[in-house]
C-alpha cells in the first residue's frame, strides 16, 4: 500500500520583494505576483487561533464520531489547519505543538498523514 | 454597454422532489419562465445552466445541450456553468454579459440541483468538501460547516457576539420562509417545536429552550447547531433575460439588472489575515454598487448566502449594511426583518427556502424580481424598489452580486 505521506516539516515561503509570508503552494506571490521567495520553516509553539468540533465528518472520517478542528499560529507567523488531539478544554488562545501522525485511510484506502496539534498543558 | 433586463421568472418548489430528475427540474422552471415572459413563440440566442455537480450526483453531464432539445430551444447557444454553490449567480452573470455585450437579445439562465436521493452517510459532505484545498484543508478532514463553525467561534470571541444572536437569524429565516410558498420548510421554528411536543419528543418552554436541546438540535460542528445549517435540497430556479429596449414588447413592469460583480479570495481559509472578513464580497459587492452607481444605503432588500446563518451575519457586514462586528447585534435588534431597516432574506433563505446548490443564486434574484413588482405576498417588502444578492462560492474564495432595480 503507498503512503502518502508528505515532509515532516512545515514550511510556507516568503516573497523576496513584499516580505508576504504565504502558503508553500503559490508559483507567484499572492500580493505583488513576485516569484522568488524563500523558505521559511514553522518554528516555537503555537497558539489556538479559532477551533470547532465536528460531528458530522466527511466519508474519509467514517469510523470517527466526531473529532477537533483547529486553527493554529506560530509564532514566525505561519498558520495551519488541523486536527486537535483532545475536545477536550479547548479555548482559543492556548498554546499548542505539532505532532506527525497518519490521521485516515483515504477512500483509495491510501494512509494520509499530516500534523495534528497538541495542547502543551 | 447595453442596459440588460429580466422579463419572467420561474421557480419550482424547493424541498425533497421524489420522482424527478435534475433534468425535469431545470425545463419545469425553465418552462414557466418563458410562459411567464410571453417569449413562447421566441428565439432564443443563449441558454446558460448553473449546477454543481449533475455529474457526480445525477450521472448526468451535457445538460445545458439537453435541456435546450427537451424545451424546443434549438439552435440555442448551451453552456453549463459550474462555480461550486455560486453557479446560479455565475450564470446569470454570464446571460448578463452575453446581453449587455450586444452579442444576443434574449436568453434563457436557469440554476437547479437535484441532491437528496443520495443517502450514503458523508457522500455529499466529501463530495462538497472537494472545493476546499486538497493539502492545506481537505486531507485534514474538513467540511463546509466545519470551516462555518471555526468563522463562528473566531467572530463571536472577537466581537463579543451571543450564539443566540446567530440562533435569532434561523428563527427569522423560518419565519419568513413560513410565508413563501415554494420554500422547503414553510414552518417556523415555534412550529417545529410544537410538533416535536404533540409527538412525544420531549417538552420546552420555549424556542430557545428547544434550540438549546442536544437532541432535537444536535451539535454539527460546534459551536453551530442542526438549525444554523441549511438543508440540502431539490429544485431549480430561472429568470429571461432581454435587451432593456425591448423587455416592454413582453412585459409590463422588467426588472433590471444594473451592477454584477465578481471576485475570488485565497483558497486556503486560514491564509485570509482575518478568517472574518470576506474580501470577495467586498470586492464583487463593490463593483456592483459602481456599475449601478448606488451605496449600500440606497438597499431596501437583499438575499445573503445563509449555508450557516453565522454567513448571514458576516454577508451584512461586508455588503455594506453593518460595520464589521455589529452584524449579528443588528439581526437581535430586528433591524434585518422584514419591516426592519434592511430585510434580508425575506424569501427565507438557504436556511427555510432550501439550498439546491445550483438553483441558489438564481433563485436570489427571482425572489428579488417578486419583491420590486409587489408580487411576494405575506413576505413582501413595502416599497422595494432596489435589490441586491450574495451568492457564496467555494467558502468564500468566490463570490458573485446581482444588483437590481425596478425599471
Ligand atoms: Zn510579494
Amino acid at each position: 500500500m503507498k503512503i502518502l505521506k508528505d515532509v515532516e516539516k512545515i514550511e510556507w515561503k516568503k516573497c523576496n520583494i513584499c516580505g508576504l509570508l504565504q502558503y508553500e503552494d503559490h508559483l507567484r506571490c499572492l500580493k505583488c505576483k513576485n516569484n522568488d521567495f524563500e523558505r521559511i520553516e514553522a518554528s516555537g509553539t503555537c497558539k489556538l487561533l479559532t477551533f470547532t468540533i465536528l460531528k458530522a465528518p466527511p466519508a474519509e472520517f467514517r469510523d470517527r464520531q466526531s473529532y477537533a478542528l483547529g486553527i493554529v499560529e506560530f509564532e514566525n507567523g505561519i498558520r495551519v489547519l488541523g486536527q486537535i488531539t483532545t475536545q477536550e478544554n479547548l479555548k482559543i488562545g492556548i498554546e499548542l505543538k505539532p505532532v506527525y501522525k497518519k490521521i485516515c485511510n483515504n477512500l483509495d484506502g491510501n494512509e494520509v498523514h499530516a500534523h495534528v496539534f497538541k495542547p502543551i498543558n | 454597454m447595453n442596459k440588460v433586463a429580466i422579463i419572467g421568472v420561474g421557480h419550482t418548489k424547493f424541498g425533497r422532489l421524489q420522482g424527478k430528475n435534475i433534468l425535469d427540474l431545470l425545463c419545469e422552471a425553465s418552462l414557466e419562465a418563458i410562459d411567464n415572459s410571453n417569449t413562447g413563440d421566441k428565439e432564443f440566442d443563449s441558454v446558460y445552466v448553473g449546477a454543481m455537480s449533475p455529474g457526480v450526483l445525477n450521472h448526468m453531464t451535457g445538460i445545458a445541450s439537453a435541456l435546450v432539445d427537451r424545451i424546443g430551444l434549438i439552435p440555442a447557444a448551451a453552456d453549463h456553468i459550474k462555480n461550486g454553490p455560486a453557479s446560479g449567480g455565475s450564470a446569470i452573470k454570464a446571460g448578463f454579459l452575453a446581453i449587455a455585450s450586444g452579442v444576443n437579445d434574449l436568453v434563457l439562465v436557469v440554476g437547479g440541483e437535484k441532491m437528496t436521493h443520495i443517502t450514503t452517510p458523508g457522500f455529499i459532505t466529501s463530495n462538497v468538501a472537494t472545493i476546499t484545498h486538497h493539502q492545506a484543508e481537505r486531507r485534514h478532514g474538513v467540511s463546509l460547516p466545519s470551516f462555518a463553525g471555526l468563522l463562528t467561534r473566531a467572530y463571536l470571541e472577537k466581537y463579543e457576539a451571543k450564539l443566540e444572536w446567530i440562533s435569532e437569524i434561523a428563527i427569522k429565516n423560518h419565519k419568513n420562509g413560513a410565508l413563501n410558498p415554494i420554500a422547503h420548510f414553510q414552518k417556523t421554528i415555534d412550529e417545529f417545536m410544537k410538533s416535536a411536543i404533540q409527538k412525544g419528543k420531549g417538552q420546552w418552554n420555549d424556542v430557545n429552550e428547544f434550540l438549546r436541546d442536544d437532541k432535537t438540535n444536535p451539535i454539527i460542528a460546534d459551536p453551530l447547531r442542526l438549525f444554523h445549517v441549511c438543508p440540502i435540497s431539490d429544485g431549480a430556479a430561472a429568470v429571461v433575460l432581454c435587451n432593456a429596449e425591448i423587455a416592454k414588447n413582453y412585459c409590463d413592469t422588467p426588472v433590471l439588472i444594473t451592477g454584477v460583480g465578481q471576485a475570488t479570495d485565497t483558497h486556503i481559509v486560514h491564509e485570509r489575515e482575518d478568517v472574518t472578513v470576506l474580501n470577495a464580497l467586498r470586492n464583487c459587492s463593490n463593483q456592483a454598487y459602481k456599475m449601478a452607481n448606488k451605496t449600500p444605503q440606497d438597499i431596501d432588500v437583499a438575499e445573503l448566502h445563509d449555508a450557516f446563518e453565522i454567513l448571514e451575519v458576516i454577508e451584512s457586514e461586508d455588503i455594506g449594511f453593518f460595520k464589521k462586528g455589529e452584524g449579528a447585534r443588528a439581526a437581535h435588534e430586528g433591524l434585518t426583518e422584514i419591516g426592519g431597516k434592511i430585510p434580508i432574506n425575506p424569501s427565507g433563505g438557504l436556511k427555510a427556502r432550501g439550498h439546491p446548490l445550483g438553483a441558489t443564486g438564481v433563485a436570489q434574484v427571482v425572489e428579488l424580481f417578486w419583491q420590486l413588482r409587489g408580487e411576494a405576498g405575506k413576505r413582501q417588502v413595502e416599497g422595494a424598489k432596489t435589490g441586491i444578492t450574495c451568492n457564496f462560492g467555494g467558502f468564500g474564495n468566490s463570490i458573485v452580486s446581482i444588483l437590481v432595480e425596478r425599471m
